[in-house]
């Protein structure tokens, strides 16, 4: 068993919201370790049926699965978009339900499909979708502090349905609570309503997706999901720098091919997003 | 490579990555700090990377860039909703409504 410096609080760092992830992650909080062990959270170690239910029967599970509902609704569109594309792609069943259940983000499904559709070569797909995943790299590090009193175990599954919808929710209840565990049960509700409503619209759109009308432009329910993601971030210049490079560079490069655009405009995005940043820290600082 | 099995290595190579990336500072470097230039540079990743795939999605549907078309429309309206409210739903539903609405104005 693994023993985690913490402090004595479980886990609270700071009372500060995390929710957009727009803001500094914090390394500060990784090495707050004070001498002092934690006791192990009694989480359970293995899954077992009996220890599903019992986690499914807790209140935390089932606030954060009902308060993940309504994101759910919205991902409808988008999950029935993504098993569309899985047809359209000319995926068979099998195909299609590994792409939404091992690789489990919206994004990175509707992008795989595009460049395999593309014709793009398998390297210049799995690294363009690397780069989109980046983001769960930071989503990872801002949750790291709060889920490391937890089990191995629990840090695996929980890892699993770590997106950006759940990420949102989980980090609100982690920094409302005092207790790791109740914050981990509620993560595991939000994964859940997320991870049935996304098999589930993706199993749907892939075989049902037909008999939506082409007029009712269904697939525009995409970018919209990614504009939820985008538009509350634009409140400072930075993000608002890296937003309008990789806006007009995906264009400006509109003609390199395999869609290059993509990661070029996205790299180009990122570092100008850094270095306005750094710019503004610099003129504040005078 | 070709067909269903370069479908299947994308499944796997994408998936098995982005789990690496889920699990990554919560599991495997979990005794480290995120350098901060890196944790500086990831920040920027959402409004970047979602920014260059929302545009193609919203400007050039068909392959043309169309500048002024009820998706620009729409997508703004869905943009000033999102910034405002920051739910997913509320987005959605100005989003679709003003792509309808416009669509039936311009028919």
């Amino acid at each position: 068993m693994r023993r985690q410096p913490a402090c004595d609080e479980p886990c609270r760092i700071r009372d500060e919201s995390l929710a957009d992830a727009d803001r500094p992650l914090a390394p500060r909080s990784r090495n707050i370790g004070t001498g002092r062990t934690l006791r192990e959270p009694r989480l359970p170690g293995t899954l077992s049926l009996k220890r599903l239910r019992h986690l499914a029967a807790s209140p935390d599970f089932r606030a954060g699965f009902v308060e993940m509902l309504p994101a759910c609704i919205g991902l409808i569109p988008f999950g029935l978009v993504c098993g569309v594309g899985a047809q359209a792609a000319g995926a068979d069943a099998l195909a299609a339900f590994g792409l939404s259940t091992i690789i489990f983000s919206g994004a990175a499904q509707i992008l795989a499909l595009q460049l395999y559709a593309a014709g793009a070569p398998l390297a210049i797909v799995v690294l363009t979708c690397f780069v989109l995943g980046l983001r769960l790299l930071m989503y990872s590090a801002a949750m790291a502090p709060y889920l490391a009193p937890l089990s191995p175990r629990w840090q695996r599954g929980l890892a699993f349905v770590l997106t950006d919808q759940a990420f949102a929710a989980a980090i609100r209840r982690f920094n409302a609570t005092h207790d790791p565990r109740e914050g981990a049960r509620y993560f595991a509700g939000c994964g859940a309503a997320l991870w049935i409503t996304w098999q589930s619209t993706n199993l749907a759109g892939y075989f049902a997706g037909n008999l939506i009308p082409v007029s009712w432009s269904l697939d525009f329910a995409v970018p919209l999901c990614f504009i939820a993601l985008v538009a509350p971030l634009l409140r400072n210049v930075p993000n608002v720098t890296a937003a309008l490079v990789a806006g007009v560079a995906v264009l400006a490069f509109g003609g390199l091919p395999m869609r290059l655009n993509l990661i070029v405009a996205g790299v180009l995005g990122i570092v100008a997003g850094t270095l306005a940043e750094l710019a503004q820290e610099r003129w504040k600082a005078r | 490579m070709e067909g269903a099995l370069k479908l299947w290595a994308i499944i796997v190579l994408v998936g098995a990555l982005n789990y690496a990336s889920r699990l990554s500072f919560i599991a495997i470097f979990s005794r480290r700090s995120i350098p901060p230039l890196l944790a500086r540079a990831l920040r920027f990743v959402p409004a970047a990377m979602l920014t260059a795939l929302i545009v193609p999605m919203v400007v050039m549907p068909s392959g043309a860039i169309e500048p002024m078309s009820p998706r620009v429309v729409a997508a703004l309206v869905a943009s000033a909703v999102a910034f405002r409210t920051r739910s997913t739903l509320a987005t959605l539903a100005a989003g679709m409504l003003a792509l309808w609405i416009v669509q039936a104005i311009g028919r």
